[in-house]
């Protein structure tokens, strides 16, 4: 993906001491497979992703990858959008966009959010958000301005935040990723 | 490659084999500039090529005052023992920058001059490469289309041995600012080296918002000294000014903006005031450049004075006016304004970061902002003094 932040959500994974590789979408699942990948963390991008029809290449690419790859999976910001429109849910300008430190509060501490309860600031910037979450999933965090800041699917490991927790001033970005990376461990 | 698993040693045995290889019997430039990153660059150089680099600094004219100087004499000193070629071309950048308004426009054509000026010296002492010290985020925001840094050309296709005459190496391109500075240390670099503040390439040049001129960098480079020797002591990652003209936008769809600054800030409409910026300046909003306003907001002095820096009520007006209003990306609050002055306003700009990628507004204390003020103000190039209350995003942390 395109997005200015996806080096860093590398980083952050080496420094938890993760041998993690930045991949385009398009990336065949066999190399996934080939590479012994156990997990699959999607950044974010510039594009929108109202309408599935309307998608970028390299968004098409994504969509499709997060409905084939059986990996636990955390998508961020756009991925996480995309996530939304993918599987059924919808994503529409934002009334409020979101720019800079947000308090994001969290309503269930579930999984990647463990730890977190009951408010913590997170860094975003994001024009469009999540309408509504699709029906297979649960919310588990919002803002004043934003609904639906993190969601989990009812039955597998895969999740969405529209925050991003791989930038620095994201304090407690890395617990998200710790998280992230015990439910990877213990499944 | 992370700052806990990062090991200079041997990301220096591997960089220095990588450009000997490159490199082989050629000479080479390396383009210095004082700061940590080109700096390192051109020690790592050092070590695959000893004599066969020729350290070259370039006096652009967009400098602070006693800079080229300054520069030449640390690079110098014998524990890096670097030569460097001092080459002055500042009546060439201006020349070259002159009547431009655009902030993107104005980085190409530094751009332009900055490698025609390094060719020209690459030929004149028969080097085929220029190192140059080119780090992760100048080329991920130039890819990304933030903005054009002048360091990139390999990444955006621009074939520099077909344009300028010279092909680029990067040893340090795939770090990012803390690991260089990690780097930096472990080359035993002086700490006041190893630890500055970056300063931009294009330097003065895109702290002058919209057209540069003399008036302008003169009085940028008399506020940068200013804000350097006041903010110094203080444990801020970069700190610096901006100047700008006060010519405002008489659209009306900003007329609402005095409403929603006074209501975020719970103060009576008829106590602030808000100017929108003609000049546009560098945001990022949702993953993408935006080239937007600049929004001065004044608060009446009593209140100024009373109410002090108040930077949970500042952050709420700026954020709220941001969301907004589609095309502001930056907010700034008057510190002091004096009546009758020449119509050029400084914006005082401090933020704590640690890789450049975000960046959070300093809270500088308020009798501080008011000294350095008063300081510029005295001068009498300038009329308003501001402090800029936006972190990135939405904003970028230089103004162009």
């Amino acid at each position: 993906m395109k997005g200015q932040y996806n080096h860093l959500i590398a980083r952050r994974l080496q420094e938890l001491g993760v041998d993690s590789h930045l991949m385009p979408p398009s990336t065949p699942l066999e190399k996934f497979e080939a590479m012994g990948a156990d997990a699959l963390v999607m950044g974010g991008g510039p594009q929108s992703v109202r309408s599935l029809h309307e998608l970028t290449d390299e968004l098409r690419d994504a969509s499709n990858l997060m409905t084939q790859i059986k990996l636990p999976m955390l998508c961020i910001c756009v991925t996480h959008q995309l996530m939304a429109t993918t599987f059924g849910g919808k994503t529409d300008l934002a009334r409020k966009p979101e720019f800079g430190p947000v308090e994001v509060s969290v309503s269930d501490e579930d999984t990647i959010l463990e730890g977190l309860k009951p408010s913590f600031t997170a860094w975003e910037s994001h024009n469009d958000e999540i309408v509504a979450a699709p029906r297979a999933f649960r919310v588990l965090a919002s803002s004043e301005n934003c609904a639906v800041q993190a969601m989990v699917h009812e039955k597998m490991n895969v999740f969405g935040v529209q925050f991003h927790p791989e930038v620095y001033h994201t304090a407690k970005g890395v617990d998200v990723f710790k998280n992230f990376l015990r439910i990877v461990r213990e499944q | 490659m992370t700052l806990e698993g990062f090991r200079p040693s041997s990301y220096l045995t591997s960089e220095t084999a990588r450009l000997r290889e490159t490199i082989g019997d050629s000479k080479a430039i390396a383009a210095v500039s004082g700061g940590v990153d080109s700096t390192v660059a051109a020690l790592v150089a050092k070590r695959a090529l000893g004599d066969r680099l020729l350290p070259v600094f370039i006096d652009t004219g967009f400098l602070r005052a006693g800079e080229p100087e300054n520069v030449k004499a640390s690079l110098e000193e014998a524990s890096l023992g670097l030569r460097i070629k001092l080459v002055k071309a500042g009546g060439r950048f201006l020349e070259a920058t002159k009547g431009e308004a655009m902030a993107e426009e104005k980085r190409k054509k530094f751009r332009e001059t900055f490698y025609r000026v390094l060719g020209e010296e690459a030929q004149k002492n028969g080097c085929d490469f220029i190192v140059q010290g080119t780090i992760a985020p100048d080329w991920i925001e130039t890819q990304g289309g933030i903005k054009t840094q002048h360091n990139i050309l390999v990444q955006i296709g621009i074939d520099s041995l077909a344009t300028y005459g010279f092909r680029v190496v990067e040893p340090i391109s795939e770090l990012y600012k803390d690991q260089v500075r990690a780097l930096g240390r472990h080359l035993d670099i002086p700490k006041d080296l190893s630890e500055r503040q970056p300063f931009p390439g294009p330097g003065l040049l895109v702290r002058c918002i919209g057209t540069v001129s003399k008036k302008k960098l003169e009085l940028l480079k008399s506020a940068t000294r200013i804000i350097e020797e006041k903010l110094g002591p203080f444990n801020y990652d970069q700190y610096f000014a901006g100047v700008i003209e006060n010519k405002f936008t008489e659209d009306p769809l900003y007329k609402s903006l005095d409403e929603t600054a006074a209501t975020a800030l719970g103060l009576p409409k008829s106590e602030t005031r808000v100017d929108v910026f003609k000049d546009r300046v560098t945001g990022v909003k949702g993953d993408t450049r935006s080239y937007g306003l600049l929004v001065g907001l004044k608060i009446q002095e009593d209140n100024r004075d009373t109410y002090g820096w108040l930077p949970e009520k500042l952050r709420v007006a700026q954020s709220n006016i941001v969301e907004k209003f589609a095309e502001v990306t930056r907010v700034a609050i008057l510190v002091k304004e004096k009546r009758g002055g020449p119509p050029l306003s400084v914006i005082v700009r401090a933020v704590s970061t640690r890789d450049f990628m975000t960046a959070a507004v300093a809270q500088v204390p308020w009798k501080i902002l008011k000294d350095i003020a008063e300081s510029i103000l005295k001068t009498g190039d300038s009329s308003r003094v501001y402090y800029d209350v936006t972190p990135k995003p939405p904003a970028t942390v230089e103004f162009e």
